[in-house]
């Protein structure tokens, strides 16, 4: 190969797609390593702390598409306080300077000011799409910002992000000449938006694809939008509350028959039962369908609307749906791919929902399911077993169980043995999340069995320091650890220091760890930050110099190659 | 060792209450039994049931489960809702000083509301979009908002109007 020019070599690698491999090949030799990093285009950073912006810019010089990830994953559930970290501005800063070729920005879990936006507004002549993944930090200056200055805007999604409301009028700041836009979401914003502005935005767009409105847009104005947009593939409705003007919404139906590319629905707040039929006729051309945001649907409706969505590969949804819908899921989406069963009921005030029986009956239905977020009131060890013989494609598997630590209700044994089915029969297992009641013995068979799982979530799980000791021992492909509330000490978190090395992060919050156990880590592993994070009340009454046998209440260990960060707060300590 | 405080176990426990007398399996058992107290709690939580928690505890246990902000606040939106039965709001009618109260809660929509509002008030309520010139004795509805700014009634969809009204006026449809 060392024969070939550098021009056949680069060539060859634009056959490579995934970054893992890229990064293989780029440390064969250095030629090699030169190649390949003048000619990577997307470059994906799965931690910003773990390496310096400034670095990455260095390397990679014709870099157009730049991902980030900030904050830990249980961030989402409010794990981490608010300023944590994960900044934005110092990536857009060394991409301004170092990258300004950039055309696509896409941060997840991190703090964007509105200053950031500015910037990255101003630095990138050849923007193309910015994509923000629950985020925070910024307001609608902000994105006034992008839509001012971006000529040639072609993406600009914002999912489930806290946006301060200043006003509605970011969405006019798109130039009359904008005609761009294939990619608009903005489903979560809270506030008002110049509903004229945006209805204009969408009729002269005319590659517009993608679609996805907020709660404050009317039915009435959708249906003019749809009328704009035959050629509309993914739409996120508004609000959709019956209108008192009836007329709007026969013309929503009549708008929705015209759209005969539409594959992808999602939005529905406030969407009366009834309001569903308007929809019935784009039901067969669906693959993917999100209904979690319409807690008002009960089963029987839901049923209705999917016996008409035979082509759908990805179904959200609530647990309104019961294990009788459930059951007319699996009858009629054979295509099935995805299915997440969301909690309506998160004050436990003992509404029946989902059950075993329903996962099952899923999983003897829909042959090609390989990815699964299932939260119920119960399950047992009988029904992981078959659903483990019937769907051995898994390669997410999301169990969560309202009720933390609750036993097999038939047997009142611990789930060991079902999820333990689970991974012995789901090899291309990437990813899985455990609840219920769980031993020692479920992280025995993760440890053995489990050789392709990349990501493990623990909440209430465990005995002893053993399991979390077998699942280091054993996975050798695991890359991000997460662990709240379960017994693990200092010895389960000492005893293979070196697999941290190996892995993206570790998290551990309300487990047995100790402050000492966690200096001794830091001593013993320099390339790790070892990060003690306490709540911020605690932080007031604490001792100066606090026992290394106080418990630490959050714990987030990463490996990195930039030190101990400057930016972290004062409830932050990197030992 | 002195560092009873800082173990949230330990004062919930108060039977063993220095942290080494606990064995590993029983704080873990006192954790996950408290989780479950406090979902089987509803809305109007007790505090007796959680006495002896810090207010640090009770919060952490409270990111159960696991999902995400945008959904947890579209469920407990709908748990708040069915929980205030009735949402009152005052009417006035232009040139009459006397008022009248009305159940927003209990219309579906504007129709609903306009036809309670003419027999009320014995008036025609025309809508924003009527291009008809309006008769003589016609009025509009207008509302005041969050932010104190009064606004005609009709254009946002319903929903958010409910979650942003504060009280309504009827006015001469000649000054809008």
């Amino acid at each position: 190969m060392t024969y070939f020019p550098e021009e056949v070599v680069e060539h060859i690698f634009d056959f490579l797609s995934s970054h893992r491999d890229r990064n293989i090949v780029s440390t064969v030799c250095k030629a090699w390593y030169r190649v390949e990093r003048l000619s990577r285009r997307i470059v994906f950073v799965g931690n910003c702390y773990a390496v310096r912006p400034g670095r990455v810019m260095a390397r990679f010089p014709g870099m157009k598409c730049l991902s980030v990830k900030g904050k830990p994953h249980f961030a989402d559930f409010n794990l981490v306080p608010h300023d944590w970290g994960g900044f934005a501005l110092p990536w857009i800063e060394a991409a301004a300077r170092g990258c300004p070729g950039l055309e696509e920005l896409r941060l997840k879990r991190m703090v964007v000011s509105d200053e950031s936006l500015e910037l990255l507004a101003r630095s990138f002549p050849n923007f193309k799409a910015l994509v923000l993944v629950s985020c925070e930090g910024f307001t609608t200056d902000g994105l006034a910002a992008i839509a001012t200055h971006c000529r040639g805007l072609r993406e600009l999604d914002l999912q489930e992000n806290e946006v301060e409301d200043h006003g509605r009028q970011w969405l006019s700041c798109f130039p009359d000449s904008c005609t761009s836009l294939e990619s608009l979401n903005f489903a979560c914003l809270k506030g008002e938006v110049n509903a004229g502005a945006l209805e204009r935005l969408v009729a002269r767009c005319v590659n517009l694809r993608s679609l996805k409105l907020n709660r404050a847009i009317s039915v009435e104005s959708l249906a003019r939008m749809l009328a704009r947009t035959p050629h509309l593939v993914e739409l996120g409705t508004g609000s959709f509350t019956v209108e008192h003007r009836a007329e709007a919404y026969q013309r929503l139906i009549h708008a929705f028959r015209k759209c005969k590319s539409l594959k992808s629905l999602s939005g529905f707040w406030d969407v009366a039962p009834r309001c569903l039929q308007s929809i019935y006729s784009i039901c067969p051309n669906l693959t993917v369908l999100n209904l979690s945001y319409a807690p008002a649907i009960q089963g029987a409706d839901l049923v209705k609307l999917i016996r008409h969505c035979f082509k759908l590969q990805k179904l959200w949804v609530l647990d309104c749906i019961r294990d009788k819908g459930l059951a007319v899921v699996a009858s009629t989406c054979q295509e099935l791919q995805e299915l997440r069963v969301f909690p309506s009921d998160i004050y436990g005030t003992g509404t029946a929902a989902v059950t075993e029986e329903g996962l099952v009956a899923i999983s003897s239905g829909c042959s090609k399911l390989n990815s699964l977020l299932y939260f119920c009131h119960q399950m047992t060890n009988a029904a992981l077993i078959t659903v483990a013989k019937n769907c051995p494609h898994f390669t997410r598997f999301r169990l969560c169980i309202l009720d933390p630590g609750k036993p097999d209700p038939d047997t009142n044994q611990p789930l060991d043995e079902g999820f333990g089915a689970i991974v012995r029969s789901c090899k291309d297992l990437r990813r899985l999340s455990l609840s219920g009641l769980l031993t020692d013995k479920v992280f025995l068979y993760i440890g053995e069995y489990a050789a392709r799982l990349e990501m493990l979530s623990i909440a209430f799980a465990g005995d002893s320091d053993k399991g979390m000791v077998y699942v280091l021992n054993g996975c050798k492909n695991l890359r991000k650890l997460e662990i709240r509330d379960s017994p693990f000490g200092d010895a389960a978190l000492l005893e293979n220091v070196g697999k941290y090395e190996t892995m993206r992060s570790l998290w551990m919050s309300s487990c047995d760890v100790t402050l000492g156990g966690c200096k001794a880590l830091a001593a013993k592993m320099p390339r790790l930050n070892v990060e003690v994070i306490n709540d911020r009340d605690e932080s007031d009454e604490m001792e100066e110099n606090p026992s290394d046998m106080h418990k630490v209440e959050k714990m987030y260990v990463y490996r990195t190659l930039a030190g101990a960060r400057n930016d972290a707060p004062e409830f932050v300590e990197i030992l | 060792m002195g560092d009873q405080s800082n173990s949230p176990s330990s004062s919930i426990d108060s039977s063993s209450s220095h942290p080494a007398l606990c064995s590993t399996s029983s704080i873990f058992q006192t954790r996950r039994d408290l989780l479950s107290t406090d979902l089987k709690l509803g809305l109007g939580l007790s505090t007796s049931a959680l006495h002896g928690c810090s207010s640090k505890e009770r919060e952490q246990l409270s990111h159960w489960p696991p999902i995400k902000p945008l959904l947890r606040s579209t469920l407990e939106e709908k748990v708040h809702r069915s929980h205030s039965k009735t949402f009152f709001v005052k009417v006035y009618m232009e040139g009459l000083p006397i008022g009248r109260k009305l159940d927003l809660f209990s219309h579906s929509g504007y129709d609903s509301l306009t036809r309670t509002l003419r027999r009320m008030f014995r008036t025609t309520i025309i809508c924003p979009d009527t291009s008809r010139v309006p008769p003589e004795k016609a009025h509009v509805l207008t509302y005041e908002d969050k932010e104190g700014d009064w606004m005609m009634v009709g254009d946002v969809p319903w929903e958010l109007f409910l979650r942003t009204v504060k009280r309504l006026k009827i006015t001469r449809a000649d000054k809008c």
